[in-house]
Order: C-alpha cells, then structure tokens, then sequence
C-alpha cells in the first residue's frame, strides 16, 4: 500500500491573512488556532489520503504571503504539482491579486505548459458575513484565467476545505492520467529496441 | 568508542579521571578501588594509580591545610583542573598552554554534563555499574573536546549557526516555533539545533551545551538511517522522530527557566495562582505577552508528582537543611559581607593564597561558569575569603551578570528582596533542628556560615516566586522538619563525615525533567519539559502539532541555504566572544593551521586567560617580533583583533609611531561591519 502511494506537492499560495495556514492546519490536524503568527517563508505538512482508489500523500505548502519574504518562499514554488491560489471573501485587494500571485507561480515554479497546470482556487474566511468577494465574480475569474476549480471554504468552521484539497489531488491525478497517454510517444523504450545504432563509441 | 574519543585533538585532553575516595579508607584498600573512570582507558593500571594516589593525596593535603577546595594543579609539564566533592575527585589534565579558566571550565562542564543526563553522582554509581557509567563519561568527553575549532575551546562556547549566511528571518522563524512550544505549560523552554549547531536557545547557554550532547548522539545514531521524515505522515501520532530522556536540573537552573529575565517584573506582581495546574494552553507565547505566573511554580510545590522531587525542591527552597538553628543572629553580618562594598578586598594576590608554589587556586576565574550558579557562586565565595580574598572581582560578576547574566541580579534588587519582609518567619522556622550540636566547632560555624548564605539566596530566589510564597514556605517547612538530615541520604548523598564535602550539597540537589526532542532530518527541537509531559498525550500532541509545519519548514530552509565558504578573509583576523551568550564570532576558519593564525590563537588564549585573572584589565596589546594582537573586553565581550601585513614599527621603547597604537582604531572600524561594536 505505501509503496504506490504517491507524493503530491501541493502550494498555498495567496496574500497574507487570507488563511493558508489555517486552512493547512485545518486540514491536516483538524484545528484552528486564532493566534497564528505570520508564517515565514513556507512551512508543510504531509497528510496521506485516498482519492477515487488512489492512495496518495500529499504534501501541503505553505507559504508567506507578506512581499517582504518574497525570497524566502520563491525557491519552494518548484516541482509543485498543484497551486491552490487561495483569497479571502471578506478582502478584495486579495481577490485583485490572485492574478499577481499566479504569475509569480508560473515564473518561480518554471511551469512549462501555464495553460494546463492544475490550479485551484479557494475563497476562505465563508464564515464571515460582511462578504466583499461574491461567488459569482470568483467563478468568473476562475472560468477566465483556464476554467479552474473554485471552492469557497472556510478553515475556522471547517466548510469545504477536506473537498477542496481533494479537488487538488483529482486534478493533479487527471494531469498525470493525460500524461500518461503521452508517454509512449516521446521515450524510448530501450528494452523494445535492440540498439540498432549503438556505434557512438 | 572512547578508544575514539579525540585521536586528532588528544592534544586537549591528556587525562581525566573520576576517583572516589569513599572507596580507599584502610591502608589495606587499593587504590584502584576508587578509580570510577579514567581516560586514556588504555592506560596501564599501575600509572592510573599513581597518578590517582598521588593527586587525590595532594589534594586533599592542600584542601585541608587551606580550607579551600583545589581548582588547580600544576605538575611538571601539565596541569590539572581539579574539583572535589564529597569523596570524589575529578582531574583533567590538558598541556599548558591552555588556559586555566578554560580547563577549569571544561572540567565543571564536563561534570555538570555527566549530572544533567545521569542525576547525583553518588547515586549514579549506586544504580549503574561503573562500566555502563565509564561508556558516558567518554561520550561527554568526546562531545565537550570534538568538533569545533581551538578558539571554540579556548572559550568554551557554544557552536551557534553560521547566521551571516542565512536570512535572519529564518532565525525568528526558529525563535517563533520556541515561543509557540511554549504555550503548551509543562514546557519549560526549548532550543533549535541543526547539523550540531544552536540555531535558536531560550535557555542560558549552559543548559544548552548540554541538551546538545544528547543531539548530537541521537544525530549520529540516525545518521545513516534512509531519511523518511519529510514523506511520513504528519497527522495522528507523532512521528517517529520524536524522544524523550530524562534529565536533571540544578535549582539555579529551574529558576532560570521559570523566571525569564523579561518577565520577572510582571511576575512579580501577580497574585497566587491556585494550585490546580490549568490544563489549558496559554493563547499567547510566554515572550510575546504578559502571562500568568509560571504553572512550573505550582508544579514545583505541588507535594504530589514524585518523593524525589519534594525532597529536592524542598531543599532548594528552604533555608536550608541543617545546623542553621543559629543563623538568626548572625544573619546580618554574614549577610553584609556578601556586599560589595564590605568584602575584604585586600589581596589581590592569588598566588598567595596557598603558600604552595605548586599549586594555584584560581576558583575566583571559574566560579562563575559552575553548573549550579548563583547559589553555588556565593558559598565558595565564602570559603575563598578566608584564604585569598578577591571579593571585589567576585561581587563584580555577581553585579554585572558576567557570566550567568541569565539569573543574577544586581546586589541591591537583592537587599531590596530582603526588606520585603518575608525573611523573619523562616529562621525562626530553622531552630527545632538538632544535628548541628553533634558537629565540630569549626565545622558547625563554616557551615552555618554557609547556611547563611544559602539562605540569602533562597530567600532571593523565593522572592522571585512571590507568587507561590505563602502556600509555598509551609510546605516547605513541614517537609524540612519532617526530613532534615536525612534528605541528603535520600538522594544519594550521604555526606562524609570529614569537611571534605564541604564544597557543596546545593549542587547535590538535582530537579528531574525531562528532554524531549523532535528531529526533523538535521534539525532539532529540543525542549526541557515537566517529567510527565510525555505520558500527557495532549501535551505531546499540542506541542507537535504546533511546530511540525514550521519545523519542516525551517529544515526546508536551512537545507537549501548555501553554506557559504568563510567569505573573503579580510586583512585581518578577529574573534568576538559575548560573554552572555556565551557564543564566538570570528572569520578565523574552522580548523586553519596557517601560522600566523597559531598566533592568534595563542594570544587569545594568552588574553583571555589574562582578562580572567584581571578584572580591572579592559584593553591590551601583546606582541611578537611580528605581529600585534589587541584585545579589549567588556563586562560582555571580549574582542580580540590581527592585523595582517603591517609591518611592525617596533622601537622597543614607546613610541607614537608604534603601529601596535593604531590597532584599536582599526579594529573599530574593521569590526563594525561584521556587526562588532566597539566605539
């Protein structure tokens, strides 16, 4: 069983007090602390879960949202395998810059195809009433920048934020199923081939 | 494994043994009965016991006829730290040009090491054989000699992290995770080691040399174990990473960690927290708020969680044990010479002190760095006043915090402590004690003089807790009487008859805690705890929950900075040691043999010896034909400087165009930008 688990690198990404690392916390360890301090650079956690038969781990990134540890967090965007660009509904100015935050992404993590990499977006903090985000406008920037997944959470009470990290994997799992096709097409497969040209040395 | 102890730096340690005198009574009793360990271990039998025999005799002949333990020894090309205590004798010997206070230091370093992991000495050697106990003092031989660079030793300090190549973000970082550890109340305080190296401490640097041994072992055990950390599941249980050792506190140390220095005012004015130990988490870090009195407090008194604790606690905080029935009266007076401004500072000569030539005390230079601080501190400074008085150096560590900056306080907070008026009602508890009358004379008045003392410092220490005061002292009383002598006993401790215990029983009472440490990969959290943290699921669970993320986090880190070569050299060498901290900045590299830093090694080692000895010495130059070191010291630093390339402009007569003159000003401004101050 744990040797087909795989290990999935998801990133939070997002302004600062949006919530990333509650709702990590959340979803890892099931708490919320309302004293947090601002994260540092990035910090993970690993939680092993089952998504449709798949036995994955998933390893959850969370990052500093403050410009001012711009540098510490950018080395971690690479190898990432999925981008949960995370803002909070009660904070616009965390909307507005979720297009900021994916470019920074795709330049860091060095993505090479930008328009099918997985991403996901959360809007957190639900639970709040004086909303300044509406869903509607969250879906339609979600259908805009590639179609995206949008999950609106809420790390203190809990709501969606199991289903939005298993959104995360099943999206990530798709990417690799698609991937999988395109295999065959551009390896080769050194035992088929006999080294029919093997006169290099 | 001791065999391997320090092939390429034996150079430090050329013998250490353990010898306990309780062992050799009769004429008849060889002297390899007292031998509980001696390095080198190949050492033939025969030379161990000579060596033993003859410094145990010459030690205990000076210690008698001076009435003042030994510190040090010379004998022929090597000289020995030495420390006494109850029957026991420990000797270290390393070559000359160490300097005293170093080997001294390493020596009390060594022993307090063995006690933190290992408790009492004599009940150590009750419960393991001296086999098992021999493994351990190897270990923590080769812990206190490996690893770190000649100027490391010289100060004896800790090896901190490289901070000049990491972003200082991640050193909050490290602290924050400290702080959030805290919030659980049966942590007491924690630090972050990565690769061997102290990235972050909230205990005084003592404390920390010492949870490092354990790190450093567990690190090496791990060591090529398949790093599965990163890839473990992280909720549920802890992960495996995760353990916990028992280990044991001096009084001084517990006081330390329960009384922060940044809190004491707060603390001071909260009201008495009943008994019952809120199970709750504190919301906010310890530094960052104002928070209730420490939950230690109320632990402490607490009669429930093991014997072994009462007894221990209670004689830490209590007046004292025994034959104190008389300190009333003499009280004041005793008290007084504690002062600065009454202690006989006449001689300052301390190579009078034992007419021996062979033979120099110099606890004045070490006492500071003992274990068991400030209690400690102020018995030998009792003991030495009668033979050598250096009273004006002591007492101006004792102001100045500089060594244990952590817990000291100034001597008028201390007189202030006193007027509070608390301190009646206890001597007058003291009087139902009987076992003083069956002692000697001389004995019975060193030892209330001594009392006195200890006394004095209790009660400072009790004021500290003024919170716990009332509900506190009766327990404490009530315990006192009920145990009096026999405590001592009870912790393993049965005193010898003869004065040669005289150096301490403060020192003998140890607080069992325990160490739990959580590895993350390279990196450490390690954390001094309540003994029954780890049986409190909760408590492990809430502390593990709280750091993991950061923990994996900074590793991610620290891993991925570059390490960084030792940069451009400059000029110039330099060293930086604070005092406090007890840490070293210098661009001198590691292990470097380039002759000219031999030099510079030998002159620090030459000033710092020198400023040991010499409180009023702040700046000085030494000199060889080519080339100058200057040093200049603080109450907390020491700075020591080379300049390369100069020729030097030496007349052999003062001179303003010596180059040796324009040093200091370089060494201001060369330092300023490796963060030194010095204008």
């Amino acid at each position: 069983m744990a040797s087909k688990s795989s290990l999935l690198k998801v990133i939070l990404l997002g302004d600062g007090g949006v919530g990333k690392s509650s709702l990590m916390n959340r979803y890892v360890t099931n708490k919320f602390d309302t004293h947090l301090f601002h994260t540092i650079g990035v910090e993970f956690l690993n939680k092993d879960l089952e998504v449709d038969g798949h036995m994955v781990t998933m390893q959850i990134w969370d990052t500093a949202g403050q410009e001012r540890f711009r540098s510490l967090r950018t080395p971690f965007y690479r190898g990432s395998d999925c981008c949960l660009l995370t803002f909070s509904v009660d904070d616009s100015q965390s909307f507005h810059n979720l297009g900021n935050w994916k470019k920074e992404f795709i330049y860091y993590a060095d993505v090479k195809e930008p328009e099918s990499f997985p991403f996901v977006v959360l809007g957190n903090k639900v639970d709040v009433t004086e909303r300044q985000v509406s869903s509607e406008e969250a879906k339609q920037w979600c259908l805009e920048n590639g179609n995206y997944s949008y999950y609106e959470t809420s790390a203190k009470d809990s709501t969606n934020v199991a289903s939005a990290f298993e959104e995360a994997v099943r999206r990530v799992l798709a990417m690799e199923e698609r991937g999988e096709h395109l295999i065959p097409t551009d390896t080769v497969n050194l035992h088929r081939k006999p080294r029919s040209g093997a006169s290099c040395c | 494994m001791a065999d391997s102890a320090c092939p390429t730096d034996s150079r430090r340690c050329n013998y250490f043994f353990l010898y306990d005198g309780s062992k050799v009574q009769e004429e008849g009793d060889p002297t390899r009965a007292g031998i509980c360990f001696f390095y080198p271990e190949e050492t033939p039998l025969e030379q161990q016991e000579l060596l033993c025999g003859q410094l145990a005799g010459v030690c205990q002949c000076v210690s008698e006829l001076s009435r003042s333990p030994v510190r040090l020894l010379r004998l022929r090309g090597s000289k020995f730290a030495v420390r006494m205590k109850d029957h026991f004798l420990w000797a270290f010997s390393c070559p000359p040009d160490i300097p005293d206070v170093s080997v001294c230091k390493l020596l009390d370093q060594l022993i307090s090491l063995f006690c933190f992991y290992n408790g009492p000495i004599r009940q150590s050697y009750q419960l393991h054989s001296r086999a098992d106990l021999a493994l351990r003092w190897a270990r923590y031989l080769t812990h206190l000699q490996g690893g770190s660079s000649e100027l490391h030793h010289i100060f004896s300090c800790l090896r901190t992290i490289d901070s000049t190549h990491i972003d200082p973000l991640l050193l909050l970082k490290a602290a924050l995770i400290l702080q959030a550890c805290q919030r659980c109340p049966l942590v007491l305080a924690g630090c972050i080691l990565y690769r061997g190296r102290v990235v972050s401490t909230q205990m005084p640097p003592d404390l920390t040399v010492k949870v490092m041994v354990h790190e450093t072992e567990s690190y090496s055990q791990q060591d090529h174990r398949p790093v599965a950390n990163g890839i473990s599941s992280a909720c549920g249980t802890p992960s495996s990473s995760t353990g916990t050792t028992p280990v044991f506190l001096t009084p001084a140390e517990l006081q330390a960690l329960c009384c922060p220095p940044v809190n004491r005012t707060c603390r001071s004015h909260c009201t008495p927290q009943p008994p019952p130990r809120p199970r709750k988490s504190r919301l906010l870090s310890r530094t960052l708020s104002d928070t209730p009195p420490s939950e230690l407090d109320a632990a402490k008194l607490d009669p429930a969680p093991t014997p072994f604790l009462c007894l221990s606690d209670e004689s830490c905080l209590s007046p004292c044990p025994s034959s104190s029935q008389a300190t009333t009266p003499e009280f004041s007076p005793l008290h007084q010479s504690e002062n600065p401004c009454t202690t006989d500072a006449e001689s300052h000569d301390h190579d009078l002190s034992n007419e021996i030539a062979s033979c120099e005390l110099e606890e004045e230079v070490v006492r500071g760095k003992m274990a068991n601080g400030c209690s400690k501190k102020v018995e030998l400074r009792m003991d030495q006043s009668k033979v050598e008085a250096r009273g004006d150096l002591i007492l101006q560590n004792g102001n100045g915090c500089h060594t244990n900056g952590y817990h000291q306080e100034p001597a008028s907070d201390h007189h202030s402590d006193q007027s509070s008026g608390d301190e009646p009602p206890d001597t007058s508890h003291l009087k139902p004690l009987s076992n003083g009358a069956e002692m000697p004379d001389k004995e019975e008045k060193k030892k209330k003089e001594k009392a006195n003392i200890k006394k004095d410092n209790q009660e400072r220490d009790e004021n500290r807790q003024a919170n716990m005061k009332n509900s506190g002292r009766k327990i404490e009383v009530k315990d006192r009487e009920g145990v009096g002598d026999g405590e001592m006993r009870e912790n393993g401790m049965g005193r010898g008859e003869s004065g040669e215990g005289e150096s301490s029983e403060e020192e003998q009472v140890l607080l069992p805690r325990a160490l739990y440490q959580h590895r993350v990969r390279a990196l450490v959290l390690a954390l001094l705890v309540e003994p029954h943290f780890h049986s409190d699921q909760a408590a492990v669970e809430e502390v593990s929950h709280s750091s993991l993320a950061s923990l994996n986090g900074l590793e991610a880190h620290l891993r991925t900075s570059t390490p960084g070569g030792p940069g451009p050299h400059g000029p110039y060498t330099f060293a930086h040691y604070d005092c406090i901290q007890n840490t070293l900045t210098t661009n001198l590299s590691g292990r470097s043999v380039a002759p000219q830093d031999r030099s510079f090694v030998r002159a620090t080692a030459l000033l710092h010896s020198h400023f040991s000895q010499t409180q009023t010495l702040q700046e000085a130059i030494v000199r060889s034909a080519g080339a100058a070191v200057y040093s200049t010291r603080s109450p907390a630093q020491e700075t020591y400087f080379l300049q390369h390339a100069t020729s030097v402009r030496n007349s052999g007569i003062p001179n303003h165009l010596d180059s040796a003159f324009s040093l200091p000003n370089k060494a201001r401004h060369r330092l300023l930008k490796h963060g030194v101050n010095l204008l």
